[in-house]
């Protein structure tokens, strides 16, 4: 019955939700311009600060244009052609890719896993819920700042910990390591991050029936059974929701890596946004080039989109 | 799955392993304000519990207040606009078909797609065309439209998720699109708007980067103040004072939620978030 | 507004900066409110903006307030956190809203004169009647090619060598004296190490800190008479034998355990931290940190910075200050500009506080008397270098930049790669 609702509107990708109300012609009274109307300030806004923004990061990325000295003419194809040839750009997309995928399974098995802990009603996980949703008060650079003193081999009590359990010989600094960096950065973001995962899911978990599972318990199958069969195809386009804003958010991860490693140690944690930022105001003080790094990251995005987009559509039709 | 998850929850490896998590998810707040008035070398508070770092941060530069005063404008600017832009128009994008829909939707939704360290130097040459450098209320408005993409998609499910019925029950007692929309509808999503609201605040409060290039001078908000605050001496960090300064950013954002955290679930859960 | 730099430029070339200069002591306010104003500037109750970074702000803020107490003119200063100087000066050049005066770290500074973003000052600077008393590094600093005058000093920062001298008598080290060479550096290093503390390593330095290690290390290679790049800012010589030699004394250190947790990775943030919790035994420091380390109980012993087998060297740095090309107050900028290189502010705020005067003549002063370390510090700068370089910041400074690979790999990794690394920095000083 529901099991099929996802694959309802093939021609509507899963981002665009599908309504409560079943498939109802819609009363033709509504006429395009009330509705433009009604778009009109959302359309404003994008418009104004963000697609002539946009446009002008479009123009910059064909520009020669120096952080300091402005535009001096155009500079295209050699933009893209510099960026590409980077000796930081490959190992940058290289940790990006990395990062996202440790930060998506992480993060999203762990919401999971925290949505199915709270999903009863109880005080306990009433309590519990507050708890793993707390951190998302917080914002990202607070919360770098915060884990950054946690971490300080000076005031922070996480390597003396280390050092005790035998991880690490004597007191090092979590960060100093290539990959004590980048767990450290990822223990940060699922800390702060996995409580909406949780949500989103225990949305999609709330929202399976309980009859179905009292079918498969006469049918007499076993919890991890259930879960997979039952739980996790229901739970397939909050799964999708879920991922794609976790990849999007991590392919773009630059708060945490700038304010945790700045990118060190020896660049074993340049992140694509981060060097974007090297480019325009540390390293080469370069906005044509920063703006085509820019370009770049923005088409991939789309690209890749569009594939988990299809993707997840083609896996739920199957 | 009550019967499922209520047996578990006998168990005392649940309580165990729940308790466990709950702590390694409160501990770092807990320590950031245990430290923050504990002596530590490097800050203000070197000997004995006290609130020495709160004093430094108090008194630094043009004051806590004014800090403060700039971060709720720049954080109501935010929200204002946010809600209302997301209100009118995820009603658009659920209840109406106009041209250039689909685009529109996609354009806002693709605002979480650029790498936002590009724009800020194509913002501030932009809003000084517009007349808008350096005011608190370019800043609302750029962080507002940060939160777009989220918040228009929040309030279109919010909109569809709301039975028709009512709407024209509505427009039957004569009120038009917008006398549904403002006594009927607004109330029946009130849990996704407290949703968008409360993100759209907590994201404009701490936001540094964003008024680190658009504002100088009075204008600056309290999170930028902190990561002057932070490094006074060359390569010392001031942890108390960064401590101090995480507690106070953080204090009004877990209050707001802690108040609002019943209607905050209720709007995820309300939407068609439903798949 | 670029032109109009370049045509003053072209005038001050012929007149050869010897027009009438304000005496030091005159009323000022009106000495010409025209063009071309020289002496004092104007004092006429401009508010004035000023833009200086994080870490300098004790600095700044004793500077601005004793002048704005003394004036009509009013400074509005303005902190930037210091990772984010560049960006947000770029941003502001871009749209003509960079403040009337604006400081910046000498080895940043002569990229953002070569951009035109300060006013030409030439006629000004030059007929200041103490000009030639000004310590150089940071008047050279925003000098172009052609000799066109923009900055003058406003804080210096000079490296020293500092030990704990607690340490140093509980390791049977003579607390009194500092190491005079690099080897006698690493021993007494590795005595202190040898102590075996809880917390307490030989030596310290920013391990992931281009800026650090460029203003503690290249001074051990001045100081033994080697160059650290070629005169026109293009070429890297840091693959020479003093260099060679220095990074094979922090190998070795590597090696033994002497080098404290968190060096390694240290990125400049707190580089100076763990000195003034005692927690280091010798290192090399910035003076402006010394007085935060004496602050915090430590029994601190400074010396110069020693090269391979002696000498002595140090690294000039700090913040030199213009007007903007931004300023439409120039004259009333000026009159801080000339107030700030006067004796009477060198020595009444900026040597009274223990910090390096600019003006070579007060560098023995009479605070400075009554207090050894300060006598010590100023005592270097006379040997002192600035590096100027075109790319400076992107080969050096930058995360992830060629030099902090070179050093990594040469300390911490013992590898054997210094050739190519020099040549991977001569790349980018010389695109």
């Amino acid at each position: 019955m529901t099991m099929t609702a996802p694959a309802s509107a093939p021609d509507r990708s899963p981002l665009t939700p599908p309504t409560a109300a079943p498939a109802r012609r819609r009363r033709r009274t509504t006429t395009s311009r009330t509705g433009w109307a009604y778009a009109s300030p959302t359309a404003a806004l994008v418009l104004s600060l963000f697609v002539v923004p946009i446009g002008i990061v479009f123009f910059m990325s064909g520009s020669d244009w120096s952080l300091l000295g402005g535009n001096q003419g155009t500079n295209f194809p050699e933009n893209f052609t510099q960026v590409l040839a980077h000796r930081q750009f490959w190992p940058s997309v290289r940790f990006t890719l990395l990062y996202t995928v440790i930060a998506t399974v992480l993060l999203i098995g762990l919401g999971l896993g925290l949505a199915l802990i709270v999903q009863v009603s109880s005080r306990w996980s009433g309590f519990l819920r507050t708890a793993f949703l707390l951190p998302t008060a917080l914002g990202l650079a607070s919360a770098s700042l915060l884990f950054y003193a946690l971490y300080s081999p000076q005031v922070g009590p996480v390597s003396r910990w280390l050092e005790q359990l035998g991880v690490t010989e004597g007191v090092v600094s979590i960060l100093g390591s290539p990959a004590g960096a980048l767990w450290g950065t990822v223990f940060l973001v699922v800390w702060r991050f996995a409580g909406f995962y949780m949500l989103l899911l225990l949305v999609g978990l709330q929202n399976i029936p309980g009859d179905v599972y009292e079918a498969a318990k006469l049918d007499g199958a076993k919890t991890w059974q259930t879960f997979r069969s039952i739980t996790l195809p229901l739970l397939r386009p909050s799964l999708a929701l879920s991922t794609i804003m976790c990849v999007t958010g991590s392919l773009l991860a630059f708060d945490q890596f700038y304010i945790l490693t700045k990118g060190g140690p020896d660049s074993s944690t340049m992140t694509v946004v981060q060097l974007i930022y090297n480019l325009a105001f540390e390293s080469k003080r370069d906005l044509g080039m920063a703006a085509a790094l820019s370009v770049i990251t923005l088409l991939a995005l789309v690209a890749i989109n569009v594939f988990q987009l299809r993707a997840m559509r083609g896996s739920s039709e199957s | 799955m009550n019967a499922r998850t209520s047996r578990l929850g006998f168990r005392t490896p649940y309580y165990v392993l729940t308790a466990g998590l709950a702590i390694v998810f409160l501990y770092p707040l807990i320590w950031t304000t245990v430290s923050s008035v504990s002596p530590q070398p490097g800050s203000a508070q070197v000997e004995g519990l006290g609130f020495n770092n709160y004093a430094t941060l108090a008194s630094y530069q043009a004051g806590l207040p004014h800090y403060l005063g700039n971060s709720l404008a720049i954080s109501l600017v935010a929200v204002g606009v946010t809600l209302l832009a997301a209100t009118f128009g995820g009603y658009a994008f659920a209840r109406f078909s106009f041209p250039g829909k689909n685009a529109l939707f996609l354009v806002t939704l693709s605002i979480l797609m650029v790498p936002y360290a590009t724009l800020l130097i194509p913002l501030t040459i932009w809003l000084k065309t517009l007349g808008l450098n350096n005011t608190l209320v370019g800043v609302g408005l750029v962080l507002a439209v940060f939160q777009l993409p989220f918040a228009t998609f929040m309030m279109r499910i919010s909109f569809e998720g709301v039975p028709k019925e009512i709407e024209e029950a509505a427009l039957m007692d004569g009120c038009g699109s917008f006398g549904a929309l403002r006594r009927v509808l607004v109330h029946a999503v009130k849990p996704g708007l407290i949703t968008i609201g409360l993100f759209a605040f907590l994201a404009a409060w701490n936001d540094f980067m964003v008024p680190l290039f658009l504002v100088g001078g009075d204008n600056q908000p309290l999170p930028l103040a902190l990561v002057n605050m932070r490094q006074q001496v060359m390569g010392v960090i001031d942890y108390g004072s960064t401590q101090a300064g995480v507690v106070v950013l953080t204090i009004p954002c877990v209050l707001l939620f802690l108040l609002l955290q019943r209607h905050y679930v209720n709007g995820f859960m309300s939407g068609a978030l439903k798949g | 507004m670029l032109a109009l730099g370049l045509v003053l430029a072209a005038c001050s070339g012929g007149d050869d900066g010897t027009g009438t200069t304000g005496d030091g002591s005159g009323t000022g306010g009106d000495a010409g409110s025209g063009e071309g104003v020289e002496g004092e500037g104007v004092d006429d109750g401009t508010e004035l903006t000023m833009w200086t970074r994080a870490p300098l702000e004790r600095q700044a803020t004793l500077l601005v307030d004793a002048y704005n107490e003394s004036h009509e003119n009013q400074v509005n200063l303005e902190i930037v956190p210091n990772d984010d100087m560049e960006g947000k000066v770029g941003a502001a050049a871009q749209n003509g809203d960079l403040p009337d005066l604006l400081a910046g770290d000498v080895v940043r500074l002569p990229y953002w004169v070569d951009n035109g973003l300060f006013t030409d000052l030439t006629d000004q600077i030059e007929g200041l009647a103490n000009f030639d008393d000004i310590a150089v590094g940071h008047v050279d600093a925003g000098t172009t090619p052609d000799g066109a005058r923009h900055t003058l000093p406003f804080v210096t920062d000079v490296s020293v060598m500092v030990w704990n001298k607690d340490l140093y008598e509980q390791a049977g080290l003579d607390p009194e004296q500092g190491p005079t060479t690099m080897a006698e550096f690493q021993e007494q290093a590795e005595a202190v190490q040898a102590l075996d503390q809880d917390g307490v390593s030989g030596t310290y330095f920013g391990g992931n800190c281009g800026g650090c290690l460029v203003f503690t290390w290249f001074p051990s290679i001045w100081a033994s008479g080697d160059e650290v790049i070629s005169e026109d800012g293009r070429e890297s010589l840091l693959g020479g034998e003093s260099a060679t030699a220095l990074y094979d004394v922090y190998a070795a250190l590597e090696e033994g355990g002497a080098i404290g947790a968190g060096s390694n990775e240290e990125t400049g943030a707190t580089w100076t931290a763990p000195f003034s919790e005692g927690k280091v035994g010798v290192m090399q420091y910035p003076n402006t940190a010394v007085y935060s380390a004496i602050e915090a109980g430590i029994d601190v012993g400074v010396a110069a910075i020693p090269g391979m087998d002696g000498g002595t060297s140090t690294f000039l740095g700090g913040d030199a200050i213009g007007v903007s090309k931004d300023s439409e107050n120039v004259d009333a900028a000026w009159n801080f500009l000339s107030w700030l290189v006067s004796e009477d502010a060198q020595l009444e705020v900026v040597a009274k506080n223990g910090e390096v005067p600019a003006l070579t003549t007060l560098l023995d002063n009479e605070y400075a008397a009554e207090d050894p370390i300060a006598l010590t510090i100023n005592s270097v700068v006379e040997n002192g270098r600035t590096p100027v370089a075109p790319y400076f910041s992107e080969a050096f400074n930058a995360s992830g930049s060629p030099w902090v690979s070179m050093v990594r790999t040469a300390t911490f990794d013992g590898g054997d790669s210094v050739e190519a690394d020099n040549e991977l920095i001569t790349e980018v000083l010389d695109q």
